[in-house]
């Protein structure tokens, strides 16, 4: 841990398992690490290695066998139902690899959506997206619904989402897997920009060898454990 | 509250898009808004055309010859003894005249006689009636198929039934002898009359067992002097003849005389009409738990196409009870749109029959014949009722898909959803 930084988070000896019919399956076997505010790290590995279930475990979207999660300074795992959808909705952004929006509502709408959740009035909420749409290069499509934007530019709204609400944290899971790579690239331009502009942590899972050469840390499972954990200056 | 109350824009978010949820997939939410509608019409007007029936049954069994209400002495009904006339006649008749409920009223003399002809012999009902009066409350003069009606002061005058003319062999013109025990005496007295008319009012008791002449011949032949057995009522409204509550029954139902409305005259029909209410109350239960698991299986085969969004929700942030209201509010916009389509259609249904009339003369219930095209009565309660019950069984059954929405695990149904 650098001198002076701030872990958002930190697991300890964090284990998954599963069962798939008749068979176990061990996802995650002791994790421990720590992510520090402001990182821009990539959970890298083949596919079964784990990426996704640690990804799901630091958001709260799924519960350990065994072991802790930290976000903050604070324990996730012994958290309400109410609780962990709070902690969720107020701390964590989420972007996943496709079907990121509500397909009924606008880019602005969906961009909203989780203000509402947070109670945050109409005006605020709607200068707030209107501000995060335009960072992210949306303006003038605020209206469209998700249908009526490219697969990229759906990513983009999923992003604005993932930030508006200021969480400590953005997940992402394979954010370019259904991206041409120049629309990939632009996104990771786009994502790599509010890192540093703002400060935003991000930590994707991805197969992606673009993320993994851009991302500041790089963190290699194997089998459920940290095979590598590089950080790169 | 104001757009700028973060409960109220949450709120107004989640309807906006519950409404936008159901038309997602269009054609199948107007495929089941077009199914509840088509029962929800076929509801309205089953109900519609119940209410044209009854009331078309009612006034044919009421307005024929019964009346909707009678006053008889206690007993009469039991014995038709000649003695037992009404009490307290002429006080009773200058209260009836006075009354503001009474439409109108006819007196009437009932006494059984043999008839003979000059071919055969049949025992009757002599009924003595006021011809004017009697227009005012039953449709005698209505159901003359052969000569006239009876006219005031022609004496010697008889109508007959149809299905008694042919027991009888004989036409209008012919000479019947009617033999009657007298009151108080028991002496047997006998009259002959001419057949004046014949009737025919498509019930078989009445068209071949009653005969109608002119009160005071018939008072004279059974010796009751001024006296009558029975008085026919007509209220300002049917309805009266049904609520006990009404003063009425206790002001002509004392001093040795019983006030009778057509329920207790005719409680065979009371007895189809409250099943016919029955079957009506059984099969809208029927309809609506028809109607609310087609709106459940809309909304489950839609909640199961969703399941990665649902996952997506709760990752977001969204709590269980708030995607359970919106599925909720998802089964009410479902509901209302079905609603509307239902009302439509059975307003448009039942206003194209209560034009034209639907053909049930001749149809015999409970012993009353139909004489008159049904014509199907809307009324507040399909419009009203019927889209509340909807809307009930609908919210009712909404919440297995609400529980289910509610439990939804993220991960999971982010797993199932690809």
């Amino acid at each position: 841990m650098r001198e002076g930084a701030e872990e958002v988070i930190r697991t300890e000896a964090l284990s998954k398992v599963y069962r798939e019919g008749e068979v176990e399956v061990r996802a995650l076997r002791e994790v421990s690490l720590g992510i520090e505010r402001g990182e821009f790290t990539a959970i890298a590995g083949p596919s079964g290695s784990g990426k996704s279930t640690l990804l799901n475990l630091m958001g709260g979207l799924d519960r350990p066998s065994s072991g802790s999660v930290a976000l903050a300074g604070r324990s996730i795992v012994a958290m309400s139902g109410n609780e962990l959808s709070d902690f969720r909705r107020d701390r964590v952004g989420f972007i996943f690899q496709s079907f990121n929006l509500i397909p009924v509502l606008t880019a602005i709408e969906n961009v909203e959506y989780v203000m509402l959740l947070q109670g945050v009035e109409a005006s605020e909420r709607r200068r707030r997206a209107n501000e995060i749409l335009a960072e992210v290069g949306l303006e003038g499509l605020e209206g469209r619904r998700p249908p009526q934007l490219s697969g990229g530019q759906q990513q983009r709204v999923a992003v604005a989402r993932a930030i508006v609400s200021r969480p400590d944290i953005i997940l992402a899971d394979e954010p370019t897997a259904n991206l041409d790579s120049a629309a990939g690239s632009a996104l990771l331009d786009l994502m790599r920009g509010l890192n540093r502009s703002r400060g935003t942590t991000f930590v994707f899972s991805t197969h992606d060898r673009m993320i993994m050469d851009r991302a500041r840390r790089l963190m290699v499972l194997k089998d459920g454990r940290i095979d590598r954990d590089e950080v790169r200056d | 509250m104001g757009l700028d109350n973060p409960a109220a824009s949450s709120m107004l978010m989640l309807v906006r898009l519950a409404w936008r949820n159901i038309f997602r997939c269009g054609r199948r939410t107007l495929l089941s808004a077009l199914a509840i509608g088509l029962g929800m019409a076929a509801l309205i007007f089953t109900d519609a055309f119940t209410i044209g029936m009854e009331e078309s049954v009612i006034r044919t069994a009421t307005d024929t010859f019964l009346g909707q209400g009678q006053i008889h002495a206690e007993g009469f009904r039991s014995t038709y003894e000649v003695e037992r006339t009404v009490r307290n006649r002429e006080t009773l008749l200058a209260a009836l005249g006075r009354d503001p409920q009474v439409a109108s009223f006819a007196p009437r003399s009932l006494t059984h006689g043999m008839l003979t002809s000059a071919a055969n012999v049949g025992s009757v009902l002599l009924c003595g009636i006021d011809p004017e009066r009697e227009r005012e409350v039953s449709k005698i003069d209505e159901a003359i198929v052969q000569g006239t009606y009876l006219e005031a002061g022609i004496a010697g005058r008889m109508l007959v039934g149809s299905k008694l003319a042919e027991t009888l062999e004989v036409g209008l013109g012919d000479r019947l002898v009617v033999t009657v025990a007298q009151a108080e005496s028991g002496a047997l007295a006998q009259e002959m009359f001419r057949i004046g008319g014949i009737f025919r009012f498509n019930v078989r008791d009445m068209d071949a067992g009653v005969v109608f002449v002119d009160l005071s011949a018939a008072q004279e032949l059974s010796g009751l002097g001024a006296e009558v057995h029975e008085i026919a009522l007509h209220f300002d409204d049917i309805a009266m003849a049904g609520d006990p509550e009404l003063e009425l029954w206790r002001r002509y139902g004392q001093d040795g005389n019983e006030i009778l409305g057509w329920k207790e005259l005719l409680p065979a029909l009371d007895a189809v009409l409250e099943m016919s209410s029955l079957s009506m109350l059984i099969l809208s239960i029927i309809l609506f738990a028809v109607v609310a698991l087609t709106i459940v299986n809309t909304l489950l085969m839609s909640l199961y196409e969703r399941m990665f969004e649902f996952g997506m929700l709760r990752a977001m942030g969204t709590r269980p009870s708030r995607l359970a209201l919106l599925i909720l509010l998802e089964v009410s916009s479902l509901a209302l749109v079905s609603v509307a389509v239902g009302s439509v259609l059975g307003l448009a249904v039942t206003g194209i029959f209560a034009e034209y009339g639907i053909d049930y003369v001749g149809i015999e219930m409970a012993g009353v014949t139909l004489r008159e095209l049904i014509y199907p009565v809307a009324a507040a309660r399909q419009f009203v009722i019927f889209p509340l019950m909807v809307l009930a069984f609908a919210l009712v059954a909404g919440i297995y898909p609400a529980v289910l929405a509610a439990r939804v695990e993220p991960v999971e149904a982010m797993r199932k959803g690809f």
